[in-house]
């Protein structure tokens, strides 16, 4: 929990935190061990602090003493004040001094000064109140004992300070002998917590340059090599880095999509073209042929209206009306310059063709057609139907008896689809050349006729490679041929 | 797999770092203590008791007096009160009075004297009393003075005693008359005098030849030579040279060996310090006498002890002297280890 906090501060914040706690575990260790020296120190301060208070015991003393002696023999006022003043500092200093009986020497011979210095300074007090009295014998002895008690004072206070003396030496000796090993113990815990600190640092800074350098090193590798074999980095943090390498990710997974667009839009693009280009020259294919048969179509219109106009002065009018039928025929085919043209015209076109052949044939052909009114404003690619209506005259029923050949259309819905059937009942066509055609490998007829296969290559680029076209047959049961418009938004 | 080698690297230096960590904490509470332990150089443990007494050697130097005083501290601390050899352990030796008069002003609960006749030492007991402080007296009384109690040698008996022990080597050495030499010291107030009447009322009626010479103990060095002078100027040898003082007895048994005596005069001494006790092993020294050291120190603290709780307090206390020769030599050696132990 505290890592990933850690690991989601910003990197300003982690790097002020990694010094502060860096120097915060420096500086605790210098305070501590500051003032634990400190405490030595003093402690090595205090050591001849008793010989000093002895010493300054002393001076009281002979100050006390002096002052004692000069009032007594002068009654000064000055001497009465120092005897005062000493005696005021003697009790001061007596109360530090111990009290209680022990068996250490040097604290038994404080509590025997501490009651001298009370004998003494009772016996003092006893000597100026004589004084006062003007009892001359009574100060003398007084103070004689006054001066026999501080001679043992004096002897007690310096036998005392060099037993002290000698103890506080020893003390001392110890004590600086010890501080010595402290000082190499604090050098020691100095050198401990400042490698722990440096490896603290290391460990907290390489968390934050970590992944810095991991990002780097992926965009080395994402300039040598292709993004699309790049793997994501991983991402460990929230600050600054984590952020940047999310977005490098991101970026990652951008360039990597965008590359995969481009590729297949340029697959799509390649395909279209080269479809278009089918297209094209299959138009122009079926264009150059008709042209080819229709000399001069204005020409031909021109003459065949004129022979239509002639019929009906004449009164013949199945001729007018066979003439009428040629010319709309030869019209559709050369006016057709578009690629798309409503089903109901295609339908038309068959009506026309059927009925020129009927009168070519004599009215051999039976057409019979079952057509969805719904269905005639369906678009379809021109030139579908009338191919598969003349391959049917061609082949289907050629070789019938006259009357017997029929040729059926029908136009239904099914599903969501336009479908138009031509069937036949003639000797019906063999597998393999169906095969053929189903595969492309026929060669569109010589015969001058747009061809089966050219409307089925056409249906294929028209329809994307849908399976529009279906061709079945069998010996002597006819050929049917059926083609499925997809019924969608862009052809109705 | 470079990531993971990081990891393991991080995890390494973490586990390195606590170490380190602890190794601080526990390098820091050592050196807390290691501080701390200063105090303890400082200070030295002691005991603290109820009541303060001083104790006033005739001699500081003395071993009996020192084997007293041992004693009495021994027994007094077993009971709650400390003894003090005032003057001991000073840069200036202190005479008697002066370290009685120390006693006083250093404000003692009581004192165990060595007394003596001296009018000096009467009047600082009188102080000591006016004051407040009980004074007992041991080895010797201090009769003029108002001291609570004497914790008594019957010097008077002791005297019989040397006398006893006089009979004892002239039927050892089939002799009829004998010659002794009482070698006393020249200290005020000793009780040397009483001992020799003792040894004299034995005398009487017994072909025991008795003299006497002053030894000068004043200071540690004057009394082997005395003793050696007062030898040499001795027409006859004594048969008996009797000590009445533990220096004395030292001085004449180490006169008698490098004179060669041995054999020819035996010593009478006082006190059992190892010297004597090898002496007497050795036969240069017949007997010595020596004081029931223990029984003397318990009686000097129960003294003062009952006086500062009921006011009351027996004037004398006796106690009895015990003889040391060659007889009973190792089971007094062996009885004074097992006291020791």
């Amino acid at each position: 929990m505290k890592a990933n906090f850690f690991a989601n501060m910003k990197i300003s914040r982690k790097l002020v935190a990694v010094f502060l706690v860096t120097s915060l575990v420096a500086m605790g260790v210098n305070i501590f061990i500051y003032l634990n020296l400190n405490q030595a120190l003093a402690k090595i301060d205090s050591v001849f602090s008793s010989n000093i208070s002895l010493n300054e015991l002393s001076d009281n003393l002979n100050q006390l003493h002096s002052g004692l002696t000069g009032y007594l023999e002068t009654k000064g006022t000055d001497n009465l004040e120092l005897y005062y003043a000493s005696s005021q500092k003697m009790n001061d200093m007596m109360r530090q001094l111990n009290d209680d009986v022990t068996d250490n020497n040097v604290k038994l011979s404080e509590r025997d000064i501490r009651n001298m210095l009370s004998t003494y300074l009772k016996t003092a007090d006893e000597a100026i109140q004589a004084k006062r009295g003007r009892n001359i014998d009574e100060y003398t002895e007084k103070y004689n004992e006054c001066s026999k008690i501080k001679d043992y004072l004096n002897t007690y206070i310096y036998s005392v300070n060099n037993e002290q003396f000698r103890t506080n030496s020893e003390n001392y000796m110890a004590l600086t002998k010890s501080l010595r090993y402290t000082e190499v113990m604090s050098l020691l815990i100095f050198a401990v917590s400042s490698v722990m600190n440096v490896l603290l640092i290391i460990i907290l800074t390489s968390s934050i340059t970590r992944p810095l350098t991991l990002l780097s090193a992926k965009a080395d590798e994402i300039s040598q090599e292709s993004p699309e074999n790049v793997e994501p980095l991983e991402v460990y943090s929230e600050d600054e880095v984590g952020k940047v390498t999310r977005a490098f990710n991101e970026m990652l997974t951008s360039i990597k999509d965008y590359i995969a667009r481009i590729r297949t839009q340029l697959i799509t693009q390649s395909e279209m073209k080269e479809k278009n280009l089918l297209m094209e020259t299959h138009l122009k294919d079926a264009q150059l042929k008709y042209l080819q048969s229709q000399i001069n179509p204005h020409f031909l219109f021109n003459t065949l209206n004129a022979g239509a106009q002639l019929a009906m002065m004449e009164g013949a009018d199945r001729t007018v009306e066979y003439i009428r039928n040629m010319a709309d025929f030869f019209r559709y085919n050369v006016k057709k310059n578009s690629d798309t043209v409503r089903l109901g015209e295609e339908l038309e076109l068959v009506d026309s063709y059927i009925y020129i052949m009927n009168v070519r044939f004599a009215g051999e052909i039976l057409f019979e057609k079952d057509i969805d009114e719904s269905l005639l404003d369906v678009i379809v690619p021109s030139m579908i139907i009338q191919p598969l209506v003349e391959n049917s005259v061609k082949y289907g029923i050629k070789d019938l008896e006259p009357g017997e050949g029929k040729v059926t259309l029908v136009v239904y819905r099914e599903g969501n689809c336009c479908c138009i059937r031509v069937s036949d009942n003639g000797i019906g066509t063999d597998e393999e050349i169906i095969a053929k055609i189903m595969n492309h490998e026929k060669k569109p007829s010589e015969t001058g006729g747009v061809g089966i296969t050219n409307v089925m290559t056409r249906l294929d680029l028209f329809y994307n490679n849908k399976e529009v076209f279906e061709m079945k047959s069998h010996k002597n049961e006819g050929t049917h041929i059926t083609i499925k418009i997809p019924l969608e938004d862009g052809n109705v | 797999m470079k990531i993971s080698k990081d990891r393991i690297a991080v995890s390494v230096l973490a586990g390195v770092v606590l170490v380190l960590f602890f190794a601080t904490i526990a390098g820091l509470f050592y050196y807390r203590s290691m501080i701390r332990s200063l105090d303890e150089v400082q200070e030295e443990a002691y005991a603290e008791y109820t009541r303060l007494y001083a104790y006033i050697a005739e001699d500081p130097e003395s071993k009996i007096s020192n084997r007293i005083y041992k004693e009495i501290s021994e027994y007094a601390q077993e009971n709650g009160c400390y003894v003090e050899m005032t003057g001991q352990n000073l840069s200036t030796t202190y005479s008697k009075a002066d370290r009685i008069d120390i006693a006083i002003s250093s404000k003692v609960d009581g004192i165990i004297l060595e007394g003596d006749n001296s009018e000096e030492t009467a009047d600082l007991v009188r102080k000591a009393s006016s004051k407040g402080i009980p004074v007992v007296t041991v080895l010797s009384d201090c009769v003029s003075s108002p001291r609570k109690s004497y914790i008594g040698l019957n010097n008077y008996s002791l005297g019989k005693e040397y006398g006893i022990a006089l009979g004892h080597i002239a039927q050892e050495k089939k002799v009829d008359s004998l010659s002794v030499l009482i070698l006393t010291d020249n200290d005020e107030g000793n009780y040397d005098d009483v001992i020799r009447t003792g040894i004299q009322e034995y005398a009487v009626g017994r072909s025991i030849e008795l003299e006497s010479s002053v030894v000068d103990t004043s200071t540690p060095f004057t009394s082997q030579e005395d003793v050696m002078t007062i030898l040499d100027n001795m027409e006859q040898i004594p048969d008996v040279i009797i000590c009445l003082n533990e220096r004395t007895s030292e001085s004449a048994y180490q006169c008698i060996v490098d004179k060669n005596l041995v054999g020819k005069t035996t010593v009478l001494g006082y006190y059992d310090s190892d010297t004597i006790l090898k002496a007497i092993d050795k036969g240069s020294v017949y007997a010595t006498f020596s004081i029931q050291s223990r029984y003397v120190a318990e009686q000097c603290v129960n003294a003062l002890n009952g006086y500062i709780e009921t006011g009351f307090v027996s004037e004398y206390l006796s106690s009895d002297y015990i003889l040391i020769n060659k007889e009973n030599l190792t089971t007094y050696i062996a009885g004074g280890d097992k006291n020791e132990g």
